[in-house]
């Protein structure tokens, strides 16, 4: 008896131990659903913080650190920063040969891809959802403004690089890149040069408008894109297309508000986003530590790794030795590299960098300049001096050169002077920036190392590239060849 | 005490005598070499009247004179009834049941017996490791079951063998087996458990045997069992190892610093002589350079050190040789391997104490292993201790628990990353032959000392530092130092595990049986990682990590169990629940900074970069049932089934259903069978089931997730670029037919079994590549189908078997193939690594350019050309067939092509035993034929370029020099090093291989030594683990990874040990 009644308490503690159905329900506790990305302003505001986090974490492999990355790579095409030693280290060499951008294997190109789209794709988020957010609509236009911004900008960027040149006054027709304003899985096909920079404009005006009340605030305010970052923009994507105008308008009001920096801070290692002169720029904290990854362990002169102890960046001593001694962006190259803060057991060289400072030889985080007054004043000088408006350019050019240089005369060129005065000043002024390929690009003009003699020659392979070769596009990655049957690639 | 014991045991014994009328009955149980039973149980049969045996085998019993027979047995023996005839004395020989065919193995939840048992599986018994001085339990299984592919254990002490049964089950997700400890899915790694507690091992291989363990079994399941007292012996048991590791395989072959710098000097040459762009200067004017002899850089620059007498530019000659007068000025400082790699010591001891009674049964073990490995910091300690009890308080009750708690700690070398500059096998492997690990004075050779008086490291940074030291190039590990980083650096781990079983039996109604299991698996691990101020990834500030984490598993089941004879007809069914939950949880941080220098706790760091914590879950649920049949023992069916629910995947996916059937036929016990004398069993079996895997895949794999991403101090969430909602999300399956023959005959002499198995793993989950501009980068999706296929067979035989003179054969053969039938319909073929996936070929089929040889003309190396078109690379070469080949010397023309696989034609091994008197040698021999390695470390060994400083394979030294050279070997040129020495088919080599995995000797204690020293039994051995690895190339090792892709591992240890082994 004892005994059945044990085995009757026994099975029905069996039929009632069953599981609940929520056994089987389990969540992660390092990630949120994505649900919850829209379900409050707060958590949108979040996604929306997430897309400034992404410019500078890193992708696939070592030094892919976002955008100070592609800026890097950027320049690495152009002439005027140099790899000097011949046995140093041979990372991101392959954008100095010109073979990244036209491998479809090349990791490097893959993630410039993929790092636009990730922009955009995490825009498109909020700009498709944040309507239906409860929520106050000053909110709601601040998160959907940025998104725009991003979107407009990555679009941006992507047609430069993979994009035939934009050709002002011509038929557009060429092949873009897609256009992702909705989020999907379905391979889309490129679209003309002319709509891309179509959706560009027009995302950039519908942020100008939605952004208008909006202030930027905290220690990070300037990895925001406010009104200002909006205009920057859309001063540069017009002087693409040559609408000198809207260009020049744009830059001077997304300049109003931040005064040049004085010539102590530009020796400081431009690593600090409270610079009066940044508009737009990722604030980086000492527990986002990027290792040896970050924009600053590939183009700092002091941080302690294989990359910067061994191939130390060094400026186009052709371009050095052009600057007058009393310009302070002379200074923060090193003509014999004695002067420079070097990690230790670190090379030194001639026309060594010293522009760019991580936070020390063990920290390789900083602040990373995006966008600039002094880039504003270089192009609306620009501008106006195409517009034929000389002394409106004489006029922006003297600004920001009486700040870097004291004893500078205002200009009395014109014409092409006067343009290759100002060109010459925006490769002195954004030096490691991430404009010189795209310059070259946009302006039609070749890329040409001869006669610079601190290229080493064996080393980068590359001396010339005619204007218009097919090597100005990007080709697209392999992934997206397979992935996207829309997809048509690149002349090889 | 034992005299009073025994009196009064007489004296009861002889009052029970005279309360009936018995007679008395004695003898002596032996077994089948005539050595006595001791403990043998001798029971009157049909009552509760027995005794056992004594230490000698003598017994007396008294039984009652309407007795009629006495039932023997005793552990591992085949019981046997005996007539009681007229005579009181009563001798019997008893038949070991190591060769007893009816004997229990271990299945799904529960035991069965073997002869009617449908499944195909392998079993490692206590006794093949008991002489063998492994750490993990699952290195027994290396070559141990047709079947069961391993790679060998990396060098790490106590780092296991990753397993593969039947093939490759798995793209994306696990092809791991699923681990059974004690009857219950293991939380942790088989590391935790002390090899001397384990009692078997056993491989499920076929769906028939796997199949109730559903969901996680598709890859096959590894039982393993540990031991418990046995009933009516009582028994200390000790056993100690002594032992020396050492590195178990060699280096590759590499040139010294003799011929090291005209190597260099001939890469260096060349380049000059063809430059990539431009126009060369002459050989003449490039030997000169070369030699130092201009104004350019000559190769002494290049490499900045010179460890000769002789000037900077006169090492080498413009003839190209070495200057004969050149001698080393510190040759003694050119090993790297020195002081990092040596030898280690490796002691185990293990003492255990075990016995049973009627109503219960114990086993308790301690354990404590040290094992130093044969590098600078890698070692392993470790202390376990295990306690089982079973108990039968009630006649229908019966319970036990067996827990055991385990204690280690652990310096690692860091070989993980296999080209950090910290993994010491990477950086002493590559290191140029001519750089010194301490300092020196350049100009004498002489050591540098420091303030102190000491040797200082040569750091390869120290060019600014005035001590005439140069920078090492980059090629040479510039500003690395692997001794130093593993002398300043610190890598360890501390982990506690504590594992309990419980289980509760409840037999009722005859023949039902009710068990309840409860068993939870609880792991804390702390890692600390420091990395030092003065070299390598944490200099100058110096870093420090610690995490924390611990993994538990509870999982609970309820099984109940009906067992019926009826006449010819058994049926046995069992149903049951299970629920298995794991949690694990994370805790971690990481600063930098270091403020005082010794101290590495965290409070010591200036700088935070990271803080950590996760918690996360796993659970199943489960339901099945088994049903197995048999008639007379001869015809015997089983089914089952399993539905389980996963938190893997999405509520409307989580729940699948997984079965199997199988049938089998003992034809030995058909009528026309019995003239076939010399035949002992012959069973026919065959099984097809259907079972699952989900691990491998993300815990939350089918939500769609933002991550964390804070701005500075903002608080931000980022998309997910491969965790994107799909509510389809399930399992992959897999549908295994088998079909096998066991055989035994001539009386057992010759044992053995052939089977076929065909496995389809369907619905594999493929994180399936999405293009780049949606923001994606993988859906996980059940797309592609494949099959793994192969034959196995096993022998066991006495080859010759007298009194004193025993040897034992055992032969293990198998193949397996693989073969892709369904791609992703978006990804007919997809790349990765040296692999391409697509229909018709197998996951390991080498994916490559195809080389071709060298153009003897200039030394270029040709590929077959992808382009035939004209271009400056291209050459046409006359083959054999008087044909032309379009070749190219440009690497980025060549044509992939399908190579071959790294699957072997047939892999196997076979042991040899031979036992004369008391020795017996053993080996176990592993082999494979077929397949090909893609040599990783040989080609960057084949490769120096522009980072001039790594080391040369000897194989360079048949490089081609001279136009009509012809060598397989291209024209060293430190310009085109890349381009020439690129990823094609010229570093596969064929993976054939045989090794000697273990021998052992081993000496029984003779019966007059094991008496005198009052002992039952005892041993001396000695044992050699991973004694030859033999293959194409010295230093390859073939079963590094499934993939066949060398890395710069930690190479498997030599094990050279001495034990003793005795029971009490």
């Amino acid at each position: 008896m004892k005994k059945n009644i044990f085995i009757l308490l026994v099975f029905s503690a069996l039929i009632f131990s069953s599981c609940k159905k929520e056994f089987l329900d389990t969540y992660s506790t390092t990630a949120v659903a994505a649900d919850d990305a829209l379900s409050s302003t707060q958590n949108a505001t979040a996604a929306l913080n997430g897309m400034h986090r992404i410019m500078y974490t890193q992708y696939d492999a070592q030094g892919q650190s976002g955008e100070g990355a592609c800026n890097l790579f950027r320049d690495y095409m152009g002439e005027d920063i140099v790899f000097p030693l011949a046995n140093g280290s041979q990372g991101h060499l392959g954008w100095v040969q010109w073979q990244n951008h036209r491998n479809v294997n090349s990791g490097d190109m893959r993630f410039v891809y993929r790092f636009y789209y990730r922009l955009i794709s995490n825009a498109n988020v909020l700009i498709n959802g944040i309507d239906a957010v409860p929520g106050a609509a000053a909110s709601k236009n601040m998160i959907k403004g940025q998104a725009l911004v991003y979107r407009a900008w990555a679009h941006f960027q992507l047609v430069q690089l993979w994009g035939e040149r934009y050709r002002a006054g011509a038929n557009n027709s060429q092949l873009g890149v897609p256009l992702l304003l909705t989020n999907t899985l379905e391979g889309q096909p490129r679209a003309t040069v002319e709509a891309v920079y179509t959706q560009i404009n027009k995302d950039l005006d519908q942020a100008i408008v939605l952004l208008a009340g909006y202030t930027r605030t905290g220690s990070a305010a300037k990895s925001n894109l406010d009104i200002n970052v909006a205009r920057g923009v859309k001063a540069r994507v017009a002087l693409v297309q040559e609408n000198w105008d809207v260009a020049a308008t744009n830059a001077a009001a997304a300049r109003a508000s931040f005064p040049l920096m004085t010539n102590a801070d530009y020796v400081r290692g431009f690593n600090d986003i409270s610079n009066a002169e940044w508009i737009w720029g990722s604030r980086q904290i000492s527990d986002h530590n990027t290792f040896f990854f970050s924009y600053f362990a590939y183009i700092s002169s002091n941080f302690n790794s294989t990359v910067i102890r061994t191939q130390p960046r060094a400026v186009n001593a052709n371009l050095f030795n052009a600057l007058p001694t009393t310009d302070i962006r002379r200074s923060v190259f090193d003509l014999t590299g004695a002067g420079t803060v070097i990690p230790p057991g670190g090379a030194r060289v001639p026309f060594q960098n010293k522009k760019f400072l991580a936070s020390s030889d063990a920290l390789s985080i900083g602040d990373v300049p995006y966008m600039r007054s002094a880039e504003m004043l270089l192009i609306e000088a620009e501008a106006r001096a195409r517009q034929g408006q000389t002394l409106a350019a004489q006029t922006a050019l003297f600004t920001l050169m009486r700040n870097r240089m004291p004893n500078y005369v205002q200009s009395t060129s014109t014409g092409q002077t006067l343009l290759n005065e100002i060109y010459f000043n925006r490769r002195a002024e954004l030096w490691g920036e991430g404009h010189r390929f795209t310059d070259l690009k946009r302006l039609n003009l070749p890329m040409s190392r001869v006669g610079i003699a601190n290229h080493v020659i064996a080393l980068i392979q590359v001396q010339e590239i005619p204007a218009g070769d097919v090597r100005w596009q990007f080709l697209f990655p392999q992934d997206e060849m397979n992935q996207n049957k829309a997809m048509v690639q690149n002349p090889l | 005490m034992r005299k009073l014991v025994t009196v009064f045991l007489c004296v009861f014994f002889a009052l029970c005598q005279l309360a009936a009328q018995n007679k008395t009955i004695t003898g002596k149980v032996t077994d089948a070499e005539g050595k006595p039973v001791a403990g043998a149980s001798v029971q009157v049969k049909g009552t509760k009247q027995g005794v056992s045996a004594n230490d000698a085998g003598i017994f007396t019993i008294s039984v009652p004179t309407t007795a009629t027979t006495l039932s023997i047995s005793g552990v591992g023996l085949v019981a046997q009834d005996v007539r009681i005839g007229t005579s009181t004395v009563l001798n019997v020989s008893m038949v070991s049941s190591d060769k007893n065919l009816d004997e229990v193995v271990v299945v799904a939840y529960g035991t069965a017996k073997k002869s009617t048992n449908t499944g195909s599986q392998g079993v490692v018994g206590a006794k093949d490791i008991a002489q063998r001085p492994i750490s993990n339990v699952n290195q027994a299984l290396e070559g141990a079951i047709p079947g069961v592919i391993t790679g060998t254990a990396n060098g790490q002490p106590g780092s296991g063998v990753s397993i593969r049964v039947r093939g490759f089950g798995s793209i994306n997700a696990s092809s791991d087996p699923l681990f059974v400890v004690d009857g219950v899915p293991y939380v942790g790694g088989t590391s935790n458990i002390n090899p001397d507690d384990v009692e078997s091992t056993t491989v499920l291989k076929d769906a028939s045997a796997t199949a109730l363990y559903g969901s996680r079994a598709a890859n096959g399941v590894i039982m393993i069992t540990t031991k418990k007292g046995k009933k009516g012996r009582n028994n200390i048991s000790m056993r100690m190892l002594q032992g020396q590791t050492s590195r178990g395989l060699e280096e590759y072959q590499r040139v010294d610093a003799f011929q090291y710098y005209p190597m260099m000097w001939e890469a260096y040459r060349n380049s000059l002589v063809y430059p990539t762009t431009g126009v060369g200067i002459s050989l003449d004017s490039a030997n000169r350079v070369a030699s130092g002899l201009t104004t350019r850089t000559g190769i002494h620059g290049l490499l900045t050190y010179n460890p000769f007498n002789v000037p900077n530019n006169a090492i080498v000659g413009t003839n190209g040789r070495l200057n004969p007068n050149a001698q080393l000025i510190y040759g003694d400082d050119l090993d790297w391997t020195k002081e990092l790699i040596s030898t280690g010591n490796r002691q185990e001891y293990n003492i255990n104490f075990s016995g049973g009674s009627d109503k219960s049964d114990y086993f308790l073990s301690l354990s404590h292993l040290d094992d130093k490995g044969y590098t600078l910091r890698s070692d392993l300690k470790r202390s376990t201790l295990r306690l089982n009890v079973n108990i039968n308080p009630l006649s229908w009750v019966k319970t036990g628990l067996n827990v055991t708690g385990n204690f280690a700690t652990s310096n690692q070398a860091s070989d993980g990353g296999s080209t950090s500059f910290v993994n010491p096998f990477f950086f002493t492997r590559n290191m140029g032959p001519i750089y010194p690990v301490y300092a020196h004075n350049m100009t004498t050779g002489a050591y540098l000392l420091d303030a102190t008086g000491n040797r200082f490291w040569d750091l390869g940074n120290m060019g600014a530092q005035g001590l005439g030291i140069s920078n090492r190039p980059s090629g040479a590990s510039s500003g690395r130092h692997a001794l130093a980083e593993t002398r300043l650096n610190n890598e360890n781990y501390r982990r506690t595990v504590v594992s309990a079983r419980n289980f509760v039996d409840i037999t009722f109604l005859k023949d039902f049986k009710f068990t309840n299991n409860i068993s939870v698996d609880y792991q804390t691990q702390y890692d600390a990682s420091y990395q030092n101020t003065l070299v390598g990834d944490g200099a100058p500030a110096g870093r420090s990590s610690r995490d924390y984490s611990s993994n538990m598993g509870f999982i609970t089941s309820q099984l109940l169990n009906y067992n019926k004879k009826l006449g010819d007809h058994r049926i046995d069914v069992l149903v049951g629940r299970e629920a298995f939950n794991q949690y694990q949880e994370a805790l971690g941080g990481f600063k930098q900074g270091q403020s005082l220098s010794g101290n590495t706790e965290l409070g010591n760091f200036t700088t935070i970069n990271s803080s950590t914590s996760s918690v996360d879950r796993y659970r199943i649920e489960s339901y099945f049932s088994r049903a197995n049949y048999d008639y007379k023992g001869k015809y015997f069916v089983s089914g089952s089934i399993r539905r389980d629910g996963n938190s893997r995947f999405a509520a409307e996916s989580r729940w699948g259903t997984f079965w199997s059937v199988g049938g089998g036929w003992n034809i030995e016990k058909e009528n026309f069978m019995k003239n076939v004398s010399f035949v002992n069993q012959l069973k026919l079996r065959s099984s097809y089931g259907v079972v699952g895997v989900a691990d491998g895949i993300g815990l939350y794999a089918y939500q769609g997730l933002y991550g964390f991403a804070n701005n500075a101090n903002d608080p931000g969430i980022v998309q997910s670029q491969t965790a994107f909602l799909n509510k389809s999300l399930t399992w992959e399956t897999n549908k295994q037919f088998d079909i096998g023959l066991d055989f035994a005959l001539f009386k057992n002499r010759l044992t053995g079994s052939v089977e076929y198995y065909h496995r389809v793993s369907a619905d594999l989950l493929f994180a399936v590549p999405q293009p780049l501009s949606s923001g994606a980068l993988t859906v996980n999706q059940n797309t592609a189908t494949m099959f793994n296929k192969g034959i196995e067979l096993q022998l066991n035989g006495d080859v010759l078997k007298t009194k004193d003179f025993v040897w034992n054969m055992n032969l293990n053969l198998s193949t397996v193939v693989n073969q892709i039938t369904k791609m992703p319909e978006s990804v007919p073929d997809f790349v990765t690594g040296t692999k391409k996936y697509q229909v018709g070929v197998s996951i390991f089929d080498y994916w490559l350019r195809t080389y071709y040889g060298v153009d003897p003309t200039d030394g270029a190396p040709l590929f077959v050309a992808q382009s035939t078109a004209a271009n400056a690379s291209r050459r046409l070469i006359t083959n054999k067939n008087g044909g032309l080949d379009t070749l190219t010397t440009d690497i980025s023309n060549g044509k992939f092509e399908y190579q071959g696989s790294t699957i072997p034609d047939f892999y196997g091994s076979f042991t040899q035993s031979v036992t004369y008197k008391q020795f017996t040698l053993s080996a176990l021999f592993m082999f494979q034929v077929g397949g090909l390695t893609y040599d990783q470390n040989y080609a960057s060994l084949m490769a120096v370029g522009t980072s001039y400083g790594a080391a040369y394979h000897t194989d360079i030294l048949n490089r081609w020099q001279k136009p009509g050279d012809i060598t397989n070997v291209p024209r060293l040129d430190a310009g085109r090093s890349a381009q020439f020495n690129g990823a094609s088919s010229r570093w596969l080599i064929d993976a054939s291989y045989f090794n000697i995995r273990t021998v052992n000797l081993s000496y029984n204690l003779p019966k007059s030594l094991t008496n005198r020293m009052k002992v039952n039994n005892g041993q001396f051995f000695i044992s050699i683990e991973n004694a030859l690895f033999s293959s194409k190339r010295i230093g390859l090792n073939n079963q590094q990874a499934f993939s066949g892709v060398t890395s710069n591992a930690y190479p498997p240890a030599r094990v050279f040990t001495v034990g003793v082994s005795l029971n009490l």
